[in-house]
């Protein structure tokens, strides 16, 4: 007894296919791109609100940051550049490059600003604002990159 | 304040290492540490609801010898083991180059019911 199958359509779902492996980097940036936007923007947020005090210079004394710091720090958020790597696509938010600023007279580099507030040192008291911003933004990035991709294979696969 | 929060200021209380919550007024000399409620860091309940919680606190500890750090940490981590669990973890090691003080980092996830939230731990 034999049995015959015959398929159809393995063409049009092969160029389908092709058509997404093909674009495949580029969704994935646009993806990402919109959750890193909105994790940049939670960081602001939450750097905003950062308790501040005015700057004194006092060695045994554990301080709040100053507005200057604070200011510094809340308008350096930064989406780092995309590193590609096959068809995957990496980035940072934060504070990775965002250079220096002069506070008190001394120029400082703004990374260690964010990190003395947000880890707190023995002359800075915490505000672990960086941590509170990926508690609250990390399910809305996700869902905005899931929503990303979605729509883009659907748009692909609707032209293939 | 949840009581697992309680409960492990409490016990870092009882340790060797000098604790304080939110920060010190004044550094101490030596090694010393720091203790807060950070923040509230999920919902627990299904339709925003808010019977039981879940909170971060952090604890840091300063101290000037390296020599010093294995029974700094070990104390440190087995006391909040004993009041976490499981869910701790090591958020970070750094070292002050100006002061000459190596500061190391935990993040300890609390749970339980909560009535009067701290205004330093913030909203959720």
């Amino acid at each position: 007894m034999a049995y015959t199958m015959k398929t159809e359509g393995v063409e049009e779902i092969k160029k389908m296919l092709d058509t997404l492996g093909g674009n495949a980097q580029h969704t994935a940036a646009k993806a990402l791109y919109n959750g890193a936007g909105i994790m940049a923007d939670e960081m602001e947020k939450q750097a905003g609100s950062i308790k501040t005090a005015p700057f004194h210079y006092a060695v045994f004394i554990q301080r709040e940051p100053s507005p200057e710091e604070k200011a510094v720090v809340q308008g350096a958020v930064g989406i780092a550049k995309f590193r590609k790597d096959g068809n995957n696509v990496q980035t940072s938010v934060g504070y990775g490059s965002s250079g220096y600023a002069e506070i008190a007279g001394k120029k400082k580099p703004i990374p260690l600003i964010a990190n003395a507030i947000n880890s707190g040192t023995s002359f800075m008291r915490k505000q672990p604002f960086v941590r509170k911003a990926v508690n609250r933004a990390s399910s809305r990035a996700s869902a905005a990159i899931r929503e990303s991709i979605e729509k883009d294979v659907d748009t692909i696969t609707k032209q293939a | 304040m949840p009581a697992e929060y309680e409960s492990l200021v409490g016990a870092l209380k009882l340790t060797d290492i000098p604790f304080a919550e939110y920060g010190w007024k004044t550094r101490p000399e030596g090694t010393y540490g720091t203790v807060q409620l950070d923040m509230e860091s999920a919902g627990m309940d299904a339709d925003g609801g808010k019977k039981d919680r879940s909170w971060e606190a952090s604890v840091d500890v300063f101290f000037p010898k390296l020599a010093d750090r294995q029974s700094v940490i070990s104390t440190v981590e087995e006391t909040i083991e004993a009041v976490c669990g499981d869910s701790w973890e090591l958020n970070s090691i750094q070292y002050e180059t100006s002061t000459g003080l190596f500061h190391v980092e935990w993040v300890c996830r609390l749970f339980g019911t909560v009535e009067a939230v701290p205004e330093e731990a913030g909203d959720a």
